[in-house]
């Protein structure tokens, strides 16, 4: 009589528990379920439809898939001015984020002055800075007005076909990079001082030092950065908004804007299937983050 | 021995530190002159933005362009809703992701850990996959074009829950089984003894989502059509879209829109650099 007392007890105090927790974690979890589970697996189904929105959705199966690479020139374009944003991205942001850092790293005077500065435009949002880089590439803008003073033509940084992406870039660039600088400086900061003071026993120069210690301590966190840059750098979106919508002819036109360009156009399936695309992108390379990050 | 006596010489003259400053110098100087030609042309008056050579110092200064972004186009309301939207999420991440990042780390429950894997699983969807579904529900709902749209489905995020899971893990049970043997019920427990304890990660937590919520651009591009609802990198976009000619007026709009996050960052810097490089650095 006694034990089934305690024992019911027992019961009712952990189910009183558990009710509490499902609680706590109710509101997250439908907001994911609604916001972001259900909404997945729909556009998945609607990536094999055409649909408008209006109109329900007729099943085609693979074919926006299959118009995307075979028969819509514009989707690739996208697709190309993505990657080669990632690798100019990907060659110089970090880096520069690396030199950055090690300069910082020094016993100098004003660190966080400098490191400040670096990371300013980090925080700002890209619309922001998109509207200052529209003013800067401007034909008679201070990019121009410098060159002009060095007896150098004017460029026609967001005007020419041949350029604006590599503008598009260099804005990207100069905007992201204070972010690298700030990680790779912790981590510089986090390496023990006796591996320097050991290996300067042994009569090892800066660059060998830079080589045999501070590389393979930063390895995780560069692999970090790359992944996570590329998969950012993906879904670039703001800045060809607000500095070239896609143009001069198609010439800066990534994924994410293409697909926002269906979206407006209200060609919801064959948008859907952009979308798709993109994720398996981000699915290879979120992979090849984990394989590294187990190693 | 040497070396580390020259090291501690204030104002040591050496040619390799005369390039180490000289470079990050003039890289600083790159990185702020973007900003300063921006605050610098807000003030000049429209016929002086593209002069050559250039006018480094708005002569005669100008506050007109602030007055217009004001009177012409309406930056006072899109400033008021970016303000409200960033800080309705943000105290809806503070006050749900806490609590269930509180339940996955410190509760036990049936299905916790499928519960928490299946969550994870979430967080590697990206935002794009979801847009056009999500702008449907919200169509159905009614709440485009309305501040429910840019509120409701940002009220809590995996990546929140995450990030506070993994600081709460640190604080010990027994400081919890001692505010249950004071009587506290789970929520007591939560609101008396982990909140105050999880501040610093609460301020990380408040810092990220923050900034996400105040840049964020894409979403309310799409859900808002009404100029009153505009955010305002919504604002500054169309300005900058359907206004060309006015250069310094919307360098006013840029530098009002850019100035709230850097004062909070120039306050908060610690903070911000500890939340910045939380996912890159594990302690």
């Amino acid at each position: 009589m006694r034990a089934g007392t305690i024992h019911r007890q027992t019961l009712i105090r952990t189910f009183k528990k558990s009710a509490m927790a499902y609680t706590f974690i109710a509101i997250p979890l439908l907001s994911s379920i609604i916001f972001l589970i259900i909404p997945m697996l729909v556009s998945f189904y609607w990536s094999l439809t055409d649909y408008n929105g209006l109109q329900p959705a007729k099943f085609i199966g693979f074919q926006n898939y299959n118009q995307l690479f075979t028969n819509d020139k514009y989707f690739l374009i996208s697709l190309r001015n993505t990657t080669l944003l990632v690798l100019m991205g990907m060659s110089v942001g970090p880096t520069l984020g690396m030199i950055t850092a090690i300069l910082l790293n020094q016993k100098i005077r004003f660190q966080s002055l400098f490191r400040t500065a670096y990371y300013l435009p980090v925080m700002t949002s890209l619309v922001v800075v998109s509207t200052i880089w529209v003013m800067l590439y401007n034909q008679n803008g201070l990019f121009n007005t410098l060159l002009n003073g060095l007896g150098i033509n004017s460029v026609g940084w967001l005007s020419n076909p041949k350029i604006a992406l590599v503008s598009v870039a260099i804005a990207s660039i100069w905007q992201g990079f204070g972010f690298e600088t700030v990680v790779f400086l912790a981590a510089l900061q986090s390496i023990s001082r006796e591996l320097y003071e050991a290996a300067m026993m042994d009569g090892a120069n800066g660059i060998q030092q830079f080589f045999h210690i501070t590389l393979p301590s930063l390895r995780p966190v560069i692999a970090f950065i790359y992944i996570y840059g590329i998969i950012g750098s993906y879904q670039i979106f703001d800045q060809v908004f607000v500095m070239t919508h896609g143009g001069p002819i198609f010439s800066t036109s990534t994924i994410v804007f293409f697909l926002y360009s269906k979206f407006q156009d209200l060609r919801l399936g064959y948008a859907s299937a952009i979308a798709y695309v993109l994720f398996a992108i981000l699915v290879v390379f979120s992979y090849i983050a984990l394989k590294m990050e187990k190693d | 021995m040497y070396q580390k006596k020259n090291l501690h010489k204030p104002f040591q003259f050496s040619v390799k530190r005369f390039w180490l400053y000289l470079i990050l110098i003039v890289t600083s100087i790159t990185m702020v002159i973007p900003f300063y030609w921006a605050v610098s042309t807000s003030l000049k008056f429209e016929q002086f933005v593209f002069t050559n050579p250039p006018q480094w110092f708005p002569t005669p200064a100008t506050l007109q362009n602030y007055v217009s972004v004001f009177t012409k186009v309406n930056f006072d309301k899109y400033f008021f809703n970016s303000v409200f939207v960033t800080v309705t999420i943000t105290l809806g991440h503070v006050f749900f992701d806490t609590l269930a990042a509180y339940a996955f780390a410190k509760l036990k429950f049936p299905g916790r850990d499928k519960i928490f894997f299946f969550l994870l699983f979430g967080l590697m969807i990206p935002f794009q996959v979801n847009l056009i579904p999500l702008y449907r529900i919200m169509a159905t709902l009614g709440w485009n074009d309305s501040y429910l749209a840019l509120i409701i489905p940002n009220l809590t995020s995996i990546f929140g829950i995450f990030l506070m899971r993994q600081f709460l893990l640190t604080i010990p049970n027994d400081l919890l089984d001692a505010g249950r043997i004071d009587g506290c019920g789970e929520f007591g427990v939560f609101w008396r003894v982990v909140a105050p304890l999880a501040l610093p990660g609460i301020a990380t937590l408040i810092i990220l989502t923050f900034m996400g919520a105040w840049n964020d651009f894409l979403w309310p591009r799409i859900v808002l059509n009404s100029e009153s609802l505009f955010t305002l990198p919504v604002g500054l976009a169309q300005l900058q879209a359907r206004n060309t000619s006015n250069v310094a007026q919307i360098m006013a709009g840029t530098v009002l829109a850019a100035l709230p996050m850097i004062i909070v960052f120039l306050f908060m810097q610690r903070q911000f650099i500890e939340g910045m490089t939380a996912g890159a650095i594990k302690e």
